[in-house]
């Protein structure tokens, strides 16, 4: 060997001692617990109402949370390019739980996104939103959690990534980059409400972790609005299509504030409904917003500029497509599938049924500029929120057995009927989805856990 | 190189190379699962998958199978004079007519002509559609030689694709059971209705329509529902139906995400909507005949 090469790996091995040694050191000076840290009346029964409410808006539930389980139990399963990685039990249980958790360890860890014994959380935690959130919220979350919240023992599973990829000290430098604390700042050229809108979205509600696209190390490429218009302008999580909340063409445009709100609050409107994660959100999360904090959240959202280079609007055009399926004028298989598969509740004028089947007319999902949401949910299916608005939370159901060139068919007739104007999709679109429904991740949830969890499905 | 190096540089090629072809695969539709075709002494002697939607266009008949699905899907609008309420044919016959348990056509023309204990007589297909226009559509027969009435059978001999005449597809049109053996709750089955079947056909039965005044979700009651000689106003024939096919939308399996109800709930339901008001069916006293009345039968 010579001496090139003798140099190049004792070099190399020292810079990864001083990248673990840095990395392992970070917690400690990057993301300290609080000095001080204040007494929490965690038996104060106003504050733990309070708390159940910021927990709602944070939607902690919806990930801590597997289907079947127990809440705030953990065990859902989620998919990173590396393997599965598992949520965490926040219940108050001591030993497996975070019933040991001081109010600085529970604070470090929401904020921060560090563990008690000095370990990094997976980014999946949305520590970068949480971070904003003002003292007195998370105060009345660690009450709710130590005093309200069921106590279940169930242990964290591991995540199924392989080693040496699951190793966590990357993670510190992850934070390092990444997670800069930051605070919230108002912009002046804002109502107050709208800023209130903006401080929940940015913050708790933490819209941008599915909504704002990512970059290469997983970071959201932007936190707030004033960094850049990349901010809530659509991104891809587990095959699901977050769209664009700006207020542009394929954003939230020809989407009224009213509308916004009803759709947050019920997870539909008269001719869309929430599916996929979004369901979710709605059901856990945002049915119970306040009227007032919904439609700051709206009026916010309706401020977004479009991202140079997009339309500002949306026009439909011309329907011609319900006048020719209405006339029995079918030559197209995309026309003819549709009339077998999709039209019975979908309906030839696409309009749907109010408030049961969503419309795939003018359905900003339908035509977004990323397919993915729509060839998930027609391979897959999925169901709406369930709310207290509407007596029933009705399903579409999964069309899996349908070929890869059926589906580019209807789909492709779908984008460009009855005004609708998107993209062309292929059969390797399909093919592309196909391999994520294959490849979703499976949940942990211990049978005991399941039987005794039933009530909570 | 020496050895070492060849095998180092021929494993990794290998294994570059299946994780390639791993991540290359075309991922598609599995294999329809087939369903049995039996002969008349229940042997199987092949079997079916439904033709698959695309190949209509490229039948001979094309236009009369396609004029015979929408004639199907959307009988009161192209057919107002015979259709006495706002129902369609597939409102009752679930999924295009492709769905076993749900009045499925797939046997429709191999089974007529039937003998047919309403009537107490051999039926053939032609008879057997103009049954459904007078009493679940409340109207009027349509000329059997029309283009029409051949267009409906032209779409159900497409739907049984290639298995012969003496032959059938081993499906239930519906799950029949012994109702009687339930005693029907028909406030337990307003409970139900309120619950799952009223956010569609509406909080009076009445249903929901499009812009174009056509049922989205038909009635079930009242004037523009089916009459008291419809199968569905029978107890024996509206359970084995609600039982499989109600409510849709809200299970994940395809065609239209419909669930199984127990059929104690299947019994309860439809105890409540069948003896709503509705249509009379004046020719009721003729069925039959010379033979004693189900005890279902409909004479009010």
């Amino acid at each position: 060997m010579n001496k090139a090469i003798k140099v190049t790996i004792v070099g190399a091995a020292a810079l990864l001692v001083a990248a673990v040694g840095i990395a392992k050191s970070v917690p400690y000076w990057f993301a300290p617990k609080m000095d001080n840290p204040p007494t929490v009346n965690i038996h104060d029964p106003e504050l733990i109402a309070k708390g159940e409410y910021y927990a709602r808006v944070a939607d902690c539930v919806a990930c801590h949370t597997a289907p079947g389980g127990k809440p705030f139990a953990g065990g859902l399963g989620m998919q990173t390019p590396l393997g599965a990685i598992y949520s965490t039990n926040i219940t108050p249980d001591p030993e497996t739980g975070i019933g040991n958790y001081s109010y600085a360890d529970f604070e470090r860890a929401v904020r921060r996104g560090v563990r008690p014994d000095n370990v990094s959380l997976y980014p999946a935690m949305p520590s970068v939103s949480y971070m904003i959130a003002k003292d007195d919220e998370i105060e009345a979350m660690y009450a709710y959690f130590m005093s309200a919240v069921e106590p279940v023992r169930q242990d964290n599973q591991a995540s199924t990534i392989p080693w040496p990829a699951n190793m966590r000290w990357p993670l510190a430098w992850w934070q390092l980059i990444f997670a800069q604390p930051r605070e919230f700042a108002e912009d002046p050229t804002l109502t107050a409400q709208q800023n209130h809108g903006a401080y929940l979205v940015e913050g708790l509600a933490h819209c941008g972790a599915c909504h704002t696209p990512r970059g290469i190390g997983f970071q959201e490429k932007s936190l707030s609005n004033r960094d850049s218009e990349q901010f809530l302008a659509g991104s891809v999580l587990e095959g699901w299509y977050a769209k664009s909340l700006r207020n542009e063409g394929v954003g939230l445009a020809i989407w009224s504030e009213d509308e916004i709100v009803e759709f947050l609050r019920t997870g539909r409107t008269h001719h869309t409904a929430a599916f996929g994660s979004m369901s979710d959100v709605v059901e856990k999360s945002t049915q119970y917003f306040t009227d007032e904090d919904l439609q700051a959240i709206a009026s916010f959202l309706k401020t977004l500029q479009p991202r140079s280079g997009y339309a500002v609007d949306w026009q439909p055009n011309d329907d011609t497509t319900t006048a020719k399926l209405r006339s029995g004028n079918i030559t197209e298989p995309g026309e003819i599938i549709y009339i077998q598969e999709c039209a019975t509740c979908h309906r030839l004028d696409g309009k749907g049924a109010p408030r049961v089947f969503p419309a795939l007319a003018g359905n900003s999902i339908v035509f977004a500029e990323d397919p993915s949401s729509l060839i998930q949910v027609t391979l897959a299916g999925a169901k709406m929120a369930d709310t207290k608005y509407d007596m029933m939370a009705f399903t579409m159901p999964g069309f899996y057995h349908l070929s890869n060139q059926d589906l580019a068919d209807v789909l492709n007739f779908i984008r460009t009927g009855w005004g609708n104007h998107g993209s062309t999709i292929s059969t390797r679109d399909i093919a592309r989805m196909r391999r994520v429904v294959d490849h979703a991740p499976e949940h942990y949830v211990p049978q005991a856990a399941i039987r005794e969890g039933a009530h909570h499905e | 190189m020496n050895k070492g190096t060849v095998s180092i540089i021929a494993i990794a090629v290998v294994v570059v190379a299946a994780w390639m072809w791993n991540e290359s695969r075309y991922y598609d539709a599995p294999a329809t699962p087939a369903l049995t075709v039996v002969d008349a002494d229940g042997n199987a002697v092949g079997e079916y998958r439904p033709p698959l939607a695309r190949d209509m266009l490229a039948e001979e008949n094309a236009d009369s199978i396609i004029y015979g699905m929408r004639l199907l899907n959307e009988t009161a609008r192209l057919l107002p004079d015979n259709v006495g309420n706002g129902l369609n044919c597939n409102s009752c016959h679930m999924a295009q007519g492709k769905r076993p348990l749900g009045a499925p056509y797939i046997n429709t023309i191999n089974d007529y002509p039937k003998f047919m204990g309403r009537p107490q007589a051999v039926l053939n297909i032609q008879e057997r559609i103009n049954g459904c226009f007078r009493r679940s559509m409340n109207g009027t027969p349509i000329d059997e030689s029309s283009e029409e009435m051949q267009a409906m059978v032209d779409y159900m001999d497409w739907l049984r694709g290639d298995v012969e005449k003496g032959h059938r597809v081993d499906i239930k049109n519906m799950e029949y059971f012994k109702v009687a053996e339930y005693t029907p709750d028909p406030v337990r089955g307003e409970e139900i209705y309120v619950q799952q079947c009223a956010a569609c056909h509406g909080a009076n039965g009445e249903g929901m329509k499009d812009q174009f005044g056509d049922f989205i979700f038909p009635a079930l009651w009242g004037d523009e529902s089916f009459n008291l000689g419809a199968g569905m106003a029978r107890m024996s024939r509206a359970s084995p139906f609600v039982l499989h096919n109600m409510p849709i939308g809200v299970g994940l399996d395809a065609p239209l995400g419909q669930i199984t109800l127990s059929k104690q709930d299947a019994v309860d339901v439809s105890a409540y909507f069948t003896v709503k008001p509705r249509p009379d069916f004046p020719d009721k006293i003729y069925d039959w005949p010379g033979v004693p009345k189900p005890a279902d039968f409909r004479s009010h």
